[in-house]
């Protein structure tokens, strides 16, 4: 049911985005921005998923007010003329590769789990 | 176990709306980044654009302001050859009347004709002096162009007479019957010739053959060497 929910909103956001009108290329750097806000929180889910304690409240928070908070803070560095920006990036990325980095050694443990238990057979 | 139900839908939702507009928010951003010429503008920020953008405005204006004053002075001549084209005109009406003038156009008008013979009755042959007698009295009358054989007398005509024998009118010789055209008002020209002291009347009374016929359309020719001046300056 979770996975069908996550096809079909994949599906319909793409169709979407696609036919959507173009944006001016001043407010892209925003949108990546936030982008990057959303896939850190992503990969934050699946890692919490995977440790048990995934919270869909704190996901979504997590989700759509990184997002607008990232925003805001680049909209604010541009003002300042700071590229807080950047901050942001290395901030969410860092945290997205710790995340990675929790998702590959669960994987990589449950696998040579299997492998030894296959081995003691 | 309904409540777990119910929360899975809740979550399958929320997690398919978060879906939704990553996605969507992601192809927008690879939509732009994919059309937009990025290599050009890479390394710009709006306010640096913007720059640029007054910049190419001013630019504009510049160029424009100095189309408009090139405009301008082209117009500017347009009218100058306009009134050149006029001063030319001018020139060219004076120059053809000046060369009506000079004698260098065939001309026509109203006018007499005079011819000159000898007779049996008469001595001595017409001499150049007789003619150049006539043109005076022609000229005197206001003749406006005057021939004699077809020989147009112009400013530097010579009328001279060779050792007594021939008579040459500019540098050609000339025969009898001489044949005298002069344009002007008629009876002008013919009353300078005839009536007291006319000189007409002097001829005749020698034994020359004079015959003065008015015409109110005469045809003289243009005088048909070149006007060459070597030493006036």
């Amino acid at each position: 049911m979770i996975y069908l929910g996550i096809i079909l909103g994949s599906l319909l956001g793409v169709v979407i985005g696609v036919n959507a009108p173009i944006i001016s290329y001043t407010y892209s750097s925003y949108l990546a921005i936030a982008i990057i806000a959303a896939l850190d929180s992503v990969f934050g889910g699946i890692s919490s998923v995977l440790k048990k304690n995934f919270d869909l409240k704190i996901f979504l928070s997590g989700f759509f007010c990184n997002a607008i908070l990232s925003i805001l803070l680049t909209y604010l560095g541009q003002k300042l003329n700071v590229d807080i920006y950047l901050a942001a990036i290395v901030v969410f990325v860092g945290r997205m590769f710790t995340n990675l980095t929790i998702i590959r050694r669960y994987y990589v443990e449950k696998w040579s789990k299997k492998v030894q238990e296959v081995n003691k057979k | 176990m309904d409540g777990k139900k119910k929360g899975k839908v809740v979550m399958a939702i929320s997690i398919g709306i978060s879906c939704f507009a990553l996605t969507m928010v992601m192809s927008m951003q690879f939509k732009v980044v994919d059309q937009t010429d990025i290599t050009s503008i890479e390394n710009m920020r709006e306010s640096e654009l913007r720059a640029e953008l007054s910049n190419w405005k001013d630019k504009y204006e510049d160029v424009n302001t100095r189309y408009e004053e090139v405009d301008k002075t082209i117009k500017e001549y347009k009218n100058q050859e306009k009134s050149d084209n006029e001063k030319s005109k001018l020139l060219q009406a004076e120059l053809s009347q000046i060369n009506l003038e000079l004698g260098k156009t065939d001309v026509t008008g109203e006018g007499i004709t005079i011819t000159l013979k000898e007779t049996n009755n008469t001595d001595t042959a017409i001499t150049a002096d007789d003619l150049l007698v006539i043109v005076n009295s022609l000229k005197l009358a206001g003749a406006e162009a005057i021939s004699i054989n077809e020989e147009r007398v112009i400013n530097t005509t010579d009328i001279v007479e060779i050792n007594n024998t021939f008579i040459k009118v500019n540098g050609q010789r000339i025969l009898s019957p001489y044949i005298i055209k002069a344009i002007g008002e008629q009876t002008y020209l013919e009353s300078s010739l005839l009536g007291n002291g006319g000189y007409v009347d002097e001829l005749k009374k020698n034994g020359y053959e004079v015959t003065i016929e008015k015409n109110s359309k005469i045809n003289i020719k243009k005088y048909e060497d070149e006007l060459k001046s070597k030493y006036m300056q």
